[in-house]
């Protein structure tokens, strides 16, 4: 237990400690591994490695955009660059991102758990990963897609493209997701250290599990209907074939029925790094813990029930439209219940200006106009006419990029010294976390206006009307490039020649402060019992227990 | 201090014949490890009920959409070949229950007794499936030899769907019926062909003397998965067998 | 800790079963064990209701077929949870992880099948309107662009 000792910039000689990175070493400690903590930190090299690959793709995407008549590909090999962005970006990052990285480093740590319930399981999740990201990288060069990640039918059953192995890809992927969540449900119900009662949890967990509600139930449905479409291909069966008798609006039900709590299985999470920061680094007790906890059940059910708000168009009875756009406005109840107790939370707290806490704040900005776009797409009557527009596609990346992605990077920043028990470059993270702000801003905010304006998405060309809005949007593209490249770079700094970082960085209560920086295999020296409300501050030293900021 | 100290908490086998289980060192007691994986077992389950949710969805879908199709269709199938294979799987539950049951209660010859006839019925089931599919084949309503020679467009004619006899000639799209046919009853059947495997893991291992009063975990979860095979042929006999 | 302390002939209880027949501090905690009798009567009304399946199925009811077949198998299902997957005295929230799936399945069918139905609604009402009911777009003036 190191609290009480200073901040110092090396290391006193003190005997070698264990940690969960040097108890065992070679390539078989890691590939074989069933401790959470070394498979959070594989995952997170897969993920990072598939956000950089997606982020590619669009900086491809952005650069053809630059001119009217495209600059870089003929319209096919478009129509698989931005099939490929979203595939990865979707399939690959992030999905699995927040719940498999930060999710497995930390949860059983803030539930004072040895390990998640089924560590074997938590392995073979990875390897699920693992193998749907190679097949989908063979998929590209055993000819592409090019469908979109939606992959509709008819489309996608005739496109002469490598479909079905990246349709088994996604299937795999399916239930890396299913067994992560299964395993966070069980480890919630089952491994709380004694006096964690269900109301004393960090909120990341009640995100984590409600993540989890769906990615169990919803998740299967994406797997038959992938498995239809392979069969499709294979035999024509006629389920979504209309030459054979199939209604192509039925895929679409089958699709969405998943992809809409898909939306939430991504956002949830990232609500619940938001939540655990806006009250660690304001040093503040959570505004409306039960409502930000309750609202998150909330999302998850109610997110079952409006996914035909993505196929408005698509030739749904007019009933199905009613009653799907009615339904779409209940969902943004519970998210405005987090917002508005976030910004409380925030009032009047002794916030810390840090890179995470830039990030959070970036995030309650963005997350605002991200969820009031959606309900604006919600609305019957305007969405016919936005439909399949630019300010669909803003919509989705205000909420995906500017709001999950931003709240990933401050969840990365925010463990990162727990984890790897080194501190980044402090002044660095916070050029790019302005740099990525404004970049973003600058990305989407001209798609808001041409896709009001009428510029179709998942088109290679347009006319030069749009061209203002385009190279506006492909420069901020390029400066969001920028700061990412420069956190890519102050990170592996610090991994490489970091200062040592304090066993508690940032003052937080909950119990993943409490073990060691890195933590040893059984995450705790004592089995700890929780003991006291969440989020209690009053018991901290303030002056021993957080970095000044620099 | 050391905290690697942990010392493994092991069941003790109830007699001569049974081995004693150590439970997994990240559970503190055998209920922790017990109710963590049962617990584990019904989520699964549930994706389960919901991937094959999916495709009952399509079959009510596409039967309200051709309902002529769907009654001819189903007047084709052996309805006395489906009731045979309705029996065999709950008598086959029954069995596997018997087995979970003695499993708990320390007999060990009655658990491998009981889960080998399991297996039986699993193997009785496939036959019959067998029989069904060669007959759909030979009458061409599912010629399973051709089953990737693909669509042509221009003649509008699907490789595997000959109906030699002509009896789906007067409804509209009738290869439909067999095509949701053959997915989901092929889909069941490797759920039965994977519970039978399991089932025989599980008789090797009580053969070993692992399984007892004190230790029945993966007997009772293989005996789940097996009862799901059953209440999915529950709902499957009367939807594509009985025809009014 | 011999096999016979286990209660052979055990009768069903209702409710959760928590720890009600521990046997020493390591012992599993759940110990319900169904009595063959119980599993023999579940399998004979299953077989029972599966003649019954058949047996309706010769009558036609015309759209009420399909809702006959499907609630004599909900059912058959109920009894298989119930007893032979031994839900009634399993822990509630195994209960409950394993009906929200049909729950949540329900919401699948219910807006697929209320889509395709509805459809039926939109093509009758589109049918008896008159033509000029659906030019919702006028046709721009001459001569403007």
């Amino acid at each position: 237990m190191t609290t009480n000792l200073p901040a110092i910039d090396r290391p006193l000689i003190e005997p070698a400690r264990k940690t969960f990175w040097n108890v065992s070493t070679g390539f078989m400690s890691w590939a074989g591994t069933l401790d959470h903590k070394r498979i959070g930190i594989m995952y997170l090299v897969g993920v990072t490695l598939a956000f950089l690959s997606g982020g590619l793709f669009a900086l491809l995407v952005r650069l053809h955009l630059w001119e009217p008549h495209g600059l870089l590909f003929e319209n096919d090999a478009y129509n698989e660059v931005f099939t490929l962005h979203g595939a990865f970006m979707v399939f690959l990052f992030i999905i699995p991102a927040i719940p498999a990285s930060l999710g497995n480093l930390v949860l059983p740590l803030q539930l004072g758990a040895k390990d998640v319930a089924l560590p074997r399981l938590n392995l073979l999740s990875f390897y699920l990963w693992l193998a749907g990201a190679l097949l989908t990288v063979v998929s590209i060069v055993l000819g592409g897609f090019d469908t979109g990640w939606t992959f509709y039918a008819p489309y996608s059953l005739y496109t002469d493209k490598a479909v079905i192995s990246i349709g088994l890809g996604i299937f795999l992927l399916g239930f890396s997701s299913i067994f992560t969540g299964l395993n966070f449900i069980v480890t919630t119900h089952k491994l709380r250290a004694p006096g964690l009662t269900w109301f004393r949890m960090p909120l990341f967990v009640w995100a984590l599990y409600a993540t989890a509600i769906l990615q169990v139930l919803a998740t299967p449905v994406l797997g038959i209907t992938v498995l239809l479409v392979a069969f499709e291909r294979l035999y024509h069966i006629g389920i979504f074939d209309p030459r054979l008798g199939g209604d192509p609006v039925l895929f679409e039900h089958f699709f969405w029925f998943y992809s809409h709590p898909a939306v939430y299985i991504m956002v949830l999470p990232a609500f619940g790094i938001i939540s655990e920061l806006v009250t660690v680094h304001s040093r503040k007790p959570l505004f409306g813990y039960k409502l930000i906890a309750f609202s998150s059940l909330a999302i998850a059910i109610i997110s079952f029930l409006v996914w035909g708000h993505h196929m408005f168009t698509s030739g749904q009875s007019t009933y199905a439209l009613f009653a799907f756009s009615f339904l779409t406005f209940f969902v943004a109840i519970p998210t405005a219940i987090k917002e508005f107790s976030w910004v409380a939370t925030v009032w009047k707290g002794s916030i810390d200006l840090n890179s995470p806490m830039l990030y959070t704040l970036a995030f309650l900005i963005i997350f605002a106009i991200g969820g009031l776009t959606g309900v604006i797409l919600g609305a019957l009557n305007v969405d016919i006419h936005l439909h399949d527009t630019y300010f669909v596609v803003a919509h989705f990346h205000y909420v995906m990029m500017g709001s999950i992605a931003l709240a990933f990077f401050a969840g990365l920043h925010h463990w990162w010294p727990k984890v790897f028990g080194v501190m980044y470059d402090e002044f660095l993270a916070k050029i790019a976390a302005v740099t990525i702000f404004i970049g973003f801003n600058a990305t989407f905010i001209p798609q808001f206006i041409m896709g009001s304006r009428g510029m179709p998405r998942r088109y290679a060309t347009y006319v030069p009307e749009y061209m203002a809005y385009h190279r506006a949007s492909t420069i901020g593209a390029m400066i969001i490039g920028l700061g990412v490249a420069l956190m890519v770079y102050y990170l592996v700094a610090s991994l490489l020649q970091g200062k040592k970082a304090m066993q508690n960085q940032w003052g937080g209560v909950t119990l993943e402060w409490h073990s060691p920086t890195p933590p040893p295999l059984e995450n705790f020296e004592k089995p700890p019992v929780m003991v006291g409300e969440v989020y209690d501050y009053t018991a901290l030293d303030l002056e021993t227990t957080r970095t000044p900021a620099s | 201090m050391s905290h690697d100290g942990h010392h493994a908490v092991t069941i003790p086998a109830p007699g001569p014949e049974f081995v004693p289980h150590t439970i997994a060192h990240h559970f503190d007691t055998p209920v922790q490890e017990f109710q963590s994986a049962k617990l584990g077992f019904w989520l699964f389950l549930a994706t389960e009920i919901l991937l094959f949710g999916g495709l009952f969805a399509a079959y009510f879908f596409y039967h309200e959409q051709y309902p002529e199709t769907f009654r001819q269709g189903g007047r084709q199938l052996d309805w006395v070949l489906g009731a045979c294979n309705t029996t065999v799987l709950l008598v086959s539950s029954w069995t596997m229950a018997m087995g979970v049951r003695a499993a708990q209660t320390s007999q060990k010859q009655k658990t491998l007794l009981y889960c080998g006839l399991t297996v039986l019925g699993a193997a009785i089931f496939m036959i019959i499936k067998f029989f069904e599919y060669k007959a759909k084949n030979d009458h061409g309503l599912f010629v399973f030899t051709d089953m990737f020679g693909g669509y042509d467009t221009a003649s509008g004619q699907l490789s595997w769907f000959k109906d030699y006899d002509g009896v789906m000639a007067n409804v509209p799209h009738g290869h439909l019926f067999f095509a949701i046919y053959v997915t989901m009853t092929a889909i069941h059947g490797i759920h039965v062909l994977v519970g039978a495997g399991l089932i025989i893991w599980i008789m090797k291992g009580a053969a070993k003397g692992r399984f007892h009063s004190g230790y029945y975990l993966p007997v009772d979860l293989v005996g789940l998965y097996w009862h799901l095979v059953d209440l999915i042929w529950i709902f499957l006999f009367p939807l594509l067998y009985l025809v009014p | 800790m011999s096999a016979h302390t286990h209660n052979p002939t055990g009768h069903d209880h209702s409710g959760s079963a928590h720890g009600a027949h521990a046997h020493g501090e390591l012992a599993m905690g759940h110990h319900h064990v169904s009595t063959p009798e119980l599993f023999r009567n579940v399998l004979l009304v299953l077989l029972v209701l599966t003649a019954i399946t058949v047996g309706v199925s010769r009558i036609d009811f015309g759209g009420a077929n399909m809702l006959i077949a499907m609630a004599i198998a909900s059912v058959k299902a109920s009894l298989v949870i119930a007893f032979f997957m031994h839900l009634k005295w399993d822990t509630g929230i195994n209960k409950i992880v394993f009906l929200s799936a049909f729950l949540f399945l329900s919401l699948l069918f219910i807006f697929t099948l209320g889509d395709q139905a509805t459809r039926r609604l939109d093509h009758e009402m589109h049918a008896t309107k008159a033509g000029v009911d659906k030019q919702w777009v006028q046709p721009p003036p001459a001569g403007k662009h």
